[in-house]
């Protein structure tokens, strides 16, 4: 450890006198970064514009003075001896090679899926499903809204009139193999009929099962009504 | 460095017997509190202390089946542990209101077993077959 800080107190010693002011600083961050020991809570926000890329300052001032008067553009930058002294000792390598190293040593950001899962929106549009009313009556009126509205023409639905004189669907089949998951369904519902849950787990082996009836949709919604109410009341200030 | 530590900490605290069963199944060493456990065993813990998780990493799921799969997680934990819900349904008010008494028990995804999904028709068949009738021959 104390060869590499050496080392690249040597990279930032090696810079001319101009730009060694300028690189001070982010040598004395690179040196309080080298072990892993700062949390990423102690992560801050390092000022881009200036001390980062001495090499490289911002573009020349537009050119204010008269027409036919020779001014320098480059006056303020580096000289070419500083440039090939980069460019012989490798600096930019040495410097990106360092950055390897610290995060080596610094504890990986995996998620481990399946014990931890990454984050989730209350909208996320996954594995449809049809809901019920609280009664257990279902939703779906069969005003067949969604299979207009599809985009991927998934939705296919046929309707009787039921023996009390409801329209009930006989068929709603859903291809979630044309499905994209856009989310036109759910918004086109009038009862809230038709939601994508958050399900995101719904992978087959086979093709056909991805061809969704209403009782497989019914049975999803049977499943997860809990955690579908529950998206949709943290949801319903935004709607 | 700092995973030593902290596979040092999290050992001595959760102990060897628990601290070889997440070498075995999560493949990593972590310790945080209890937080419940489902219907079918499994159970969810979290560690709220950035120092110790990374947001992100901060709850995570034991399986009681030693076949574990993602889906083996019911919907309400599912919320929780995919950071939807702030609290865990044990405590979820608005989760524990909004169960409807008619809830279906929770089944994995049956993918590959004798158990999956086969779709069928949900309608009568719209074209019915012919069948001939033979007519007696008069004598």
């Amino acid at each position: 450890m104390a060869i590499l800080r050496q080392l690249v107190v040597g990279v930032a010693a090696s810079r001319p006198l101009a730009t060694r002011l300028a690189t001070s600083r982010p040598s004395i961050l690179a040196a309080s970064r080298l072990l892993s020991t700062n949390s990423r809570q102690q992560a801050q926000h390092v000022d881009h514009t200036n001390h980062l890329h001495p090499g490289h300052p911002k573009s020349p001032p537009l050119q204010t003075s008269f027409p036919g008067e020779f001014k320098d553009v480059y006056a303020g930058g580096p000289s070419a001896i500083e440039k090939a002294v980069h460019l012989f000792f490798f600096t930019e390598i040495l410097r990106g090679m360092w950055i390897v190293l610290e995060q080596f040593f610094r504890p990986p950001y995996t998620i481990m899926y399946p014990f931890e899962k990454g984050p989730l929106s209350p909208r996320f549009r996954g594995e449809h499903a049809l809901r019920r009313y609280p009664s257990g009556e279902e939703r779906c009126i069969a005003c067949k809204l969604c299979e207009a509205i599809c985009p991927a023409q998934a939705i296919t639905i046929e309707s009787e009139a039921r023996l009390d004189g409801s329209r009930k669907t006989t068929r709603y089949d859903i291809d979630m193999t044309k499905c994209i998951y856009c989310g036109f369904c759910q918004e086109a519902c009038p009862v809230d009929a038709i939601v994508e849950t958050q399900n995101q787990e719904f992978s087959t082996e086979t093709r056909e099962e991805l061809l969704y009836n209403k009782e497989k949709l019914l049975a999803n919604g049977d499943r997860a009504e809990a955690e579908i109410a529950a998206n949709l009341h943290a949801d319903h200030v935004y709607r | 460095m700092v995973s030593l530590a902290r596979t040092i900490r999290s050992f001595r605290r959760v102990g060897f017997k628990e601290w070889w069963r997440q070498l075995q199944y999560i493949g990593d060493a972590k310790s945080g509190t209890y937080v419940g456990k489902d219907q079918f065993g499994n159970r969810y813990f979290e560690n709220l202390n950035p120092e110790e998780e990374i947001p992100g990493r901060h709850r995570w799921v034991d399986f009681a089946q030693h076949d574990f799969n993602a889906t083996q997680v019911p919907p309400e934990w599912h919320s929780w542990i995919s950071h939807i819900r702030k609290d865990p349904p044990t405590e979820d008010r608005v989760v524990q209101n909004l169960s409807p008494p008619w809830k279906a028990p929770y089944v994995e995804n049956l993918t590959g077993t004798r158990g999956a999904y086969r779709p069928y028709n949900t309608t009568k068949p719209k074209v019915t077959a012919w069948q001939p009738t033979v007519a007696a021959r008069g004598d």
